[in-house]
């Protein structure tokens, strides 16, 4: 690495020509739009016509009480809903990764690989309406009469105390399929000879998953946490198919997106005047908040080399 | 010192985008007059030959309705104005005013549009995206004051062209009616009797549910506050704020539909509107308080059925929320802005309108000063409640639009049990600015 540094040392920087276009494309398609949105948080009104109003957007979040009660519940909403990927879809992740590389048993294995990952593939509108009908008692009390399961004939989606966890619950249904097949394409890469010298020492199936394949796979792990995180602070569309741009009832299922719609891109049904410069400071906390949690864990996992 | 002269292209490159987007923020400031100062001379050199067709836009949140429009818009082509045809492109209704913003905003609007009534549409019309009726013949002439008024600005201008009114009522299925032998109730007290009869013989009562929020407030709710609380002249006492929101005239409204709770389908919480639709026209439930825009829906159901007023408590007097719910307006950037004007002006005559309200979707009533009868008997049933009644607009609507949301989770929890009849009304007025 160090060598061929210094061979193209005397042509200069050159080599920054190439990144020119890569560079130009992250300018202008992400710095420039996450700058934008920004600047954009430090203004009100509608787009026709703004004013320049400094932090105020900012003090209103958290200091006026309209404002405050809303975004602390929905932040509040997102760390359930986050909590719920990192034990349920990520968990979950792991054991069906650890199950489907057993060896010996590849047929098996791909089967329910695919199986376990077609979710993924559907539109979140598309499984997210599919599941308002399963979970609606007006559609499934007769089935689950039928089998004898009454007692699970409950409006799930229109209780606030069960809406967030329904919700919560199809999303990892939907996406634990990517967390699965990260787990299993790093639990491929450990070598043969660990588990072979493994089971010379008489290593248990136990033993070996908390000795030697979590700690193998620590990096994966680490970028699963991190995506899941960024993925779930960023969510709107389960809600949205699910329960409304409003996360009804009463508010209970209303996360950072869906706040951030109905703020910054809707307005508030039925009259529709959105504020984007509020909006932009919803998403810009949001931004900050990522950039929070991402660079610790970042370091934290990083294998040393 | 190479590593230097990097950071610098760096620094500037990130500069530039920087520099250029606060330059971006005073054009845009500039840009939202022009629209009115072109709206005088349209742009020339778009002005179509007299035998090239025009091809007009118009934006809805009817999507229901295209069958009908196409075939409305198609006869205005075929019978009034050759050269013009007009495409209706309708979205989805919840959705109708964030997407019909976004696309004013980015330049891509439609040249005819649905305008909402009241502030929702005077905001787009103050943004400079609507453009100004006042001027289209017969308009002024042929529309009754309070017809016009939702669509009218505080100094006077119009916004758009009166197209179509809406009612509410209670739908009821006449067999199970007939089997049950209950008949229809003409006070809020047989109205409970009935629920209470219904229930007891094994039918769900009625189809309503929370799940979609809305439609709890706008059909049900609003639909029977004018019992409560008297009509236009009433209302305006609660707007300018002589009488609180926290009346006995509201207690009792709130009182009234948290009565209606045990009638609902079982998982009410979790009921949408659509499920609503389809347990009304499955059979499987009584009755639905809705809208009129859903008439068309039961066509082609095979069970008679019929419309009846929300009633009125025992010795109070029954209104009906006849709400003003759509119009048409132009765009103001609009490139073809005289054929779009032609096309409105047609609207505000009396032979426009019968030939509109003849292809009009079922449950939409014109708004004209003429005479019009309907072809539909479940419209003309619907638009007889009004007859011997008074009628208002949605209460919230035409000063309150701000107590729309509080006044709707208020009636969430208060059907919930959550909170108490006079907690509900406590904090709608308490949440009044």
């Amino acid at each position: 690495m160090h060598s061929s540094y210094n061979r193209l040392e005397p042509r200069g920087f050159y080599w920054f020509l190439y990144t020119i276009p890569a560079l130009l494309v992250y300018i202008f398609f992400m710095a420039y739009p996450l700058l934008d949105s920004i600047r954009l948080s430090m203004y009100s009104g509608t787009y026709s016509n703004m004013t320049f109003v400094g932090l105020e957007n900012f003090r209103k979040i958290f200091f006026d009480s309209e404002v405050s009660t809303r975004y602390v519940n929905a932040l509040l909403n997102t760390v359930v809903f986050f909590l719920y990927h990192m034990l349920v879809q990520n968990v979950l992740g792991i054991i069906f990764a650890v199950l489907l590389t057993q060896r010996g048993k590849e047929r098996r294995n791909s089967i329910y690989q695919t199986i376990i990952f077609i979710p993924t593939t559907l539109a979140i509108l598309v499984t997210g309406y599919l599941w308002k009908l399963i979970l609606n008692p007006v559609w499934s009390k007769n089935l689950l009469d039928a089998i004898g399961l009454s007692a699970l004939a409950q409006p799930w989606l229109g209780k606030e105390s069960t809406a967030l966890t329904a919700v919560s619950l199809v999303s990892c249904w939907q996406w634990v399929g990517i967390p699965m097949m990260m787990f299993v394409a790093a639990l491929r890469n450990i070598s043969e000879d660990i588990f072979e010298a493994a089971n010379i020492e008489g290593a248990n199936r136990w033993q070996v998953f908390w000795r030697i394949q979590l700690p193998l796979i620590k990096p994966v792990v680490g970028i699963v946490a991190i995506l899941t995180f960024v993925n779930n602070f960023n969510a709107f569309d389960v809600v949205f198919a699910m329960e409304t741009a409003n996360g009804a009832p009463g508010y209970s299922t209303d996360i950072l997106g869906t706040l951030f719609y109905r703020v910054g891109i809707a307005g508030q049904h039925p009259i529709g005047i959105p504020n984007p410069g509020l909006g932009a400071a919803i998403a810009t906390i949001t931004f900050l908040m990522l950039i929070a949690g991402v660079i610790p864990v970042l370091l934290k996992t990083r294998t040393k080399e | 010192m190479k590593r230097r002269l990097l950071s610098w292209i760096l620094i500037l490159l990130l500069a530039v985008p920087l520099l250029t987007s606060c330059g971006q923020t005073q054009t845009q400031g500039e840009n939202t007059i022009k629209p009115d100062t072109t709206s005088v001379a349209p742009n020339q050199p778009d002005t179509p030959k007299a035998d090239e067709k025009v091809v007009l836009t118009m934006g809805s949140w009817r999507a229901d309705d295209k069958a009908q429009m196409d075939k409305l818009l198609a006869q205005y082509t075929a019978e009034v104005a050759p050269n013009v045809e007009i495409v209706f492109q309708p979205t989805n209704p919840p959705d109708y005013n964030a997407t019909l913003r976004l696309q004013l905003e980015n330049g891509t609007g439609p040249d005819l549009m649905y305008a909402r009534s009241y502030a929702t549409g005077l905001e787009l019309f103050e943004a400079g995206y609507f453009g100004d009726c006042t001027n289209i013949p017969g308009i002024l002439d042929n529309f009754s004051d309070s017809n016009l008024a939702p669509w009218r600005t505080p100094d006077g201008k119009m916004f758009a062209v009166p197209f179509a009114a809406v009612s509410h009522a209670v739908y009821y299925n006449k067999d199970i009616f007939d089997a049950a032998g209950v008949s229809i109730p003409k006070t809020w007290e047989e109205f409970i009797q009935v629920c209470e009869t219904l229930k007891s013989k094994g039918y769900t009562p009625l189809a309503n549910g929370l799940a979609d929020e809305w439609d709890i407030l706008e059909c049900f709710f609003l639909g029977m506050l004018p019992n409560y609380v008297g009509g236009a002249d009433q209302r305006v006492l609660y707007e300018n704020g002589t009488k609180a929101l926290n009346d006995q005239n509201f207690v009792d409204a709130y009182t009234d539909i948290a009565s209606i709770k045990p009638y609902l389908p079982s998982g009410f919480e979790a009921v949408t509107y659509n499920d609503s639709q389809a347990l009304f026209s499955s059979q499987g439930a009584a009755m639905f308080v809705d809208g009129s825009w859903t008439i068309s829906v039961y066509d082609d159901v095979d069970f008679n059925w019929g419309v009846f007023a929300i009633p009125a408590r025992a010795g109070k007097e029954t209104l009906i929320t006849f709400h003003p719910d759509m119009a048409i307006t132009y765009n103001n950037a609009s490139k073809y802005k005289k054929e779009a004007m032609d096309f409105l002006a047609w609207l505000c005559t009396e032979e426009g309108v019968k030939k509109a309200s003849a292809s009009l979707p079922t449950g939409f009533f014109p708004m004209i000063k003429f005479q019009i009868t309907l072809e539909d008997v479940h419209a003309n049933e619907f638009l007889a409640l009004n007859n011997g009644r008074k009628t208002d607009a949605r209460f919230v609507w035409p000063a309150l639009m701000d107590l729309y949301t509080p006044m709707d989770q208020a009636v969430i929890s208060v059907i919930k049990g959550d909170i108490s009849p006079q907690q509900a009304a406590d904090n709608v007025n308490n949440s009044r600015q």
